[in-house]
């Protein structure tokens, strides 16, 4: 079955007035942060030309593709075509929206209408994220299927943790780390680029 | 299957200057050919055999089917005072067909060529003709007019310039803009592209300029500024390929010259590199 | 001062942007790399003898070094990363790192665009391996409220490097998996000064959305 739900990426990594590449299921998004704090996830495409508007800019509460700076607003409708800037655009022309939402730091994004919540991973805050490059993700003391958690000592310490997973292609997952309070996120970091070297070797011997 | 209409037009396959014996190991269409110098003469040949081949433009063309015509002309290549400049090759990861479109395309000016050949505000597109001129089967676009803060090397400040476009072959395209040191003539801008595959294009950049102040290398330098500027752009529209199905995109009257040129392909069957339905 | 140029050049570029952000004027001689190969005739030889660009002439000085170059400019400016033995010791690190970056991102941009010849497999998977290294920095130095390299400022560091990382995708490796490094990208592209190359966009947010015409 498929995930409605997906992680993509963390909070903490996507700030005001920027835009991200992500992704639901292989379907490329644009996932991107209007001035006001606003987050919105859309089709990768541009209605006019098909340029990726993950490649745009955000300018306020709008998302503007790089091509020829058509300008979306948060609702997804396009209001601006610089071109025809008299032009009041038709209201068929709009970006193909997502259904998106954080908790707990992290970005969760799903079909347009999705029912039902996100995971809760309450307690923990976000480290960071990386990408695997291997046929699966098992870390020693972490149990679950698409997020793993449990307790591991790292660095002399019992960290609480919490890793979440995307699946990016065959073999590649993103992993989306978060840690309990007072942990060391400096150690977690290094400890995850150490489980990353671990899960790659693995796939090499 | 490739159409006998793909496979019956002219495509660039090298720089008429840079080939030599060894050659150039190259794809045209999907296939492996060689581009060499033998005893003087450039050859092209595939596994079947040699290809037509024919130099024009500093660069060297081959036909891998039955021509269907003689390869098209650009008069100005022979006027005397004009400098001809070839600019090297480019790939690009797209369809050679969304190459050629981006080339006619004015309204990205601001975005892509910011402060060069247009920047903002100035971002409207006043309407201008198009039309296929049946008697040479061509693609036209004329009364093109667009606001360039440095419209070429040669230019100091904002003018407005006035445009041409010309699709000759499904695979080129030409370029005609007002001359800022000859007022009354045109500079001539184009783009050769040899179709490796059908999303995997080389770009050959070329200008026919009255210039005689310019170093060669400048010139060169300001083409591949230009069209590098692109080239993020031409790999990173979705679908790779250019798709014909009407619904799939939104043009708008800026965009005419785009609409004609994909009419005119799907007419003349010319759809290697092109979508007809939506996936 | 006289840059011996070229508009496609990662190398060039760093040059360009130190000079802009330093607000130094330099004169510029276009060298016809591609597809004249310039730089390995005579001519450019007896200039320098490595047959590489960029070149910096200034009076009886001649540089044949991009890191070289950016020392040249910046030295007894912020952008030399700090004077203790620990910040210039950093500093020198990534200047040493750049040298990767071009061997690997630098050559496969090269394959991808210029066809060189080059085992793409491999300098893709090295430049991955560069862009992993840079990115485990900057997640420390974010948790740090940092964003730089080296240090609390924007140095030579920064601009040795980020030519041939945000050209990365031109030889087809991405940076979506590296988002503190996007995020130092966009810091150096919000620099007051920056100038953009081929391939490299600005930020067309920085300047506001223009009032219709
Ligand atoms: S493709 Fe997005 S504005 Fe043209
Ligand atoms: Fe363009």
């Amino acid at each position: 079955m498929t995930r409605a739900w997906v992680a993509n990426g963390l909070s903490r990594d996507l700030p005001a007035g920027v835009v991200m590449h992500g992704a639901w299921h292989g379907q490329d998004l644009a996932i991107w942060r209007s001035a006001s704090g606003q987050i919105a996830a859309w089709k990768d495409r541009c209605q006019h030309r098909g340029m990726r508007l993950s490649h745009g800019f955000v300018r306020g509460e709008t998302l503007s593709c790089i091509y020829h700076g058509w300008v979306y607003g948060t609702s997804g409708a396009c209001g601006r075509i610089p071109a025809h800037p008299g032009l009041v655009p038709p209201s068929a022309i709009r970006a193909e929206a997502f259904a998106c939402c954080e908790k707990d730091g992290v970005i969760w994004v799903a079909p347009a209408g999705t029912e039902g919540d996100v995971p809760d991973l309450a307690g923990l805050h976000p480290v960071r994220s990386l990408t695997v490059e291997a046929a699966g993700i098992e870390a020693p003391g972490l149990t679950g299927m698409e997020i793993l958690q449990g307790s591991v000592m790292i660095a002399g310490q019992t960290v609480a943790l919490g890793l979440v997973l995307q699946s990016l292609a065959a073999g590649r997952t993103a992993v989306h780390a978060l840690c309990g309070g007072g942990g060391d996120v400096v150690a977690v970091s290094r400890w995850l680029e150490d489980l990353r070297r671990r899960l790659e070797r693995g796939v090499a011997a | 299957m490739i159409s006998q209409a793909v496979l019956g037009e002219w495509y660039p396959v090298a720089m008429a200057a840079l080939v030599d014996a060894a050659g150039r190991r190259t794809l045209l269409l999907g296939q492996e050919i060689r581009v060499f110098r033998d005893a003087g003469r450039i050859r092209v040949t595939a596994d079947a055999g040699d290809l037509a081949v024919t130099e024009r433009f500093g660069h060297v063309w081959a036909c891998p089917g039955t021509p269907a015509r003689a390869l098209f002309t650009i008069p100005e290549a022979d006027h005397p005072g004009r400098r001809l400049v070839d600019c090297g090759v480019v790939r690009v990861k797209c369809s050679p067909l969304r190459a050629v479109e981006n080339f006619l395309d004015i309204a990205h000016f601001p975005f892509v060529h910011t402060d060069i050949l247009g920047a903002e505000p100035h971002t409207e597109v006043n309407r201008y003709d198009v039309k296929i001129r049946e008697e040479v089967d061509e693609v036209w676009a004329t009364k093109v007019h667009f606001y360039q803060p440095q419209a070429a090397k040669s230019a100091e400040g904002g003018i407005v310039t006035e445009y041409m476009y010309r699709v000759p072959a499904p695979t080129a395209s030409v370029l005609y803009k007002t001359c800022p040191a000859m007022p009354g003539e045109w500079d001539v801008i184009a783009i050769f592209v040899q179709p490796l595959t059908e999303e995997l294009c080389d770009v050959w950049p070329w200008m026919a300029l009255y210039d005689d102040v310019t170093p060669q290398a400048e010139l060169i330098a300001f083409q591949q500024m230009i069209f590098l500027q692109d080239r993020s752009i031409l790999e990173n529209q979705i679908p790779r390929l250019l798709p014909l199905d009407p619904g799939m995109e939104s043009p708008t009257q800026a965009d005419l010259t785009s609409v004609a040129y994909r009419r005119w392909l799907k007419r003349r069957g010319l759809t290697y590199g092109a979508q007809m339905v939506a996936a | 001062m006289i840059l011996y140029d070229y508009v496609l050049s990662a190398s060039c570029y760093k040059v360009r942007l130190m000079a802009a952000l330093l607000g130094v004027r330099l004169d510029h001689v276009a060298v016809d790399f591609h597809p004249g190969r310039e730089h390995r005739g005579l001519a450019f030889r007896a200039l320098n003898p490595a047959g590489t660009i960029p070149v910096l002439v200034d009076g009886d000085l001649v540089l044949t070094e991009s890191t070289a170059m950016l020392v040249y400019l910046a030295h007894g400016t912020a952008w030399m990363g700090g004077d203790t033995a620990v910040a210039q010791a950093q500093v020198q690190g990534w200047l040493a790192f750049a040298a990767r970056l071009g061997a690997s991102l630098g050559m496969a941009r090269l394959h991808d665009m210029l066809l060189y010849a080059a085992d793409i497999a491999a300098v893709r998977r090295d430049g991955v391996a560069c862009l992993r290294q840079m990115e485990a920095h900057l997640v420390e130095r974010r948790f740090a409220g940092a964003i730089w390299l080296v240090g609390d400022g924007p140095s030579i560091a920064d601009i040795a490097c980020f030519p041939s990382v945000m050209l990365a995708p031109d030889g087809g490796v991405s940076l979506d998996d590296y988002p503190s490094v996007r995020l130092w990208t966009r810091a150096v592209r919000s620099l007051a000064g920056f100038i953009e190359m081929p391939g490299i966009h600005r930020l067309h947010e920085l300047k506001p959305a223009p009032e219709a015409v």
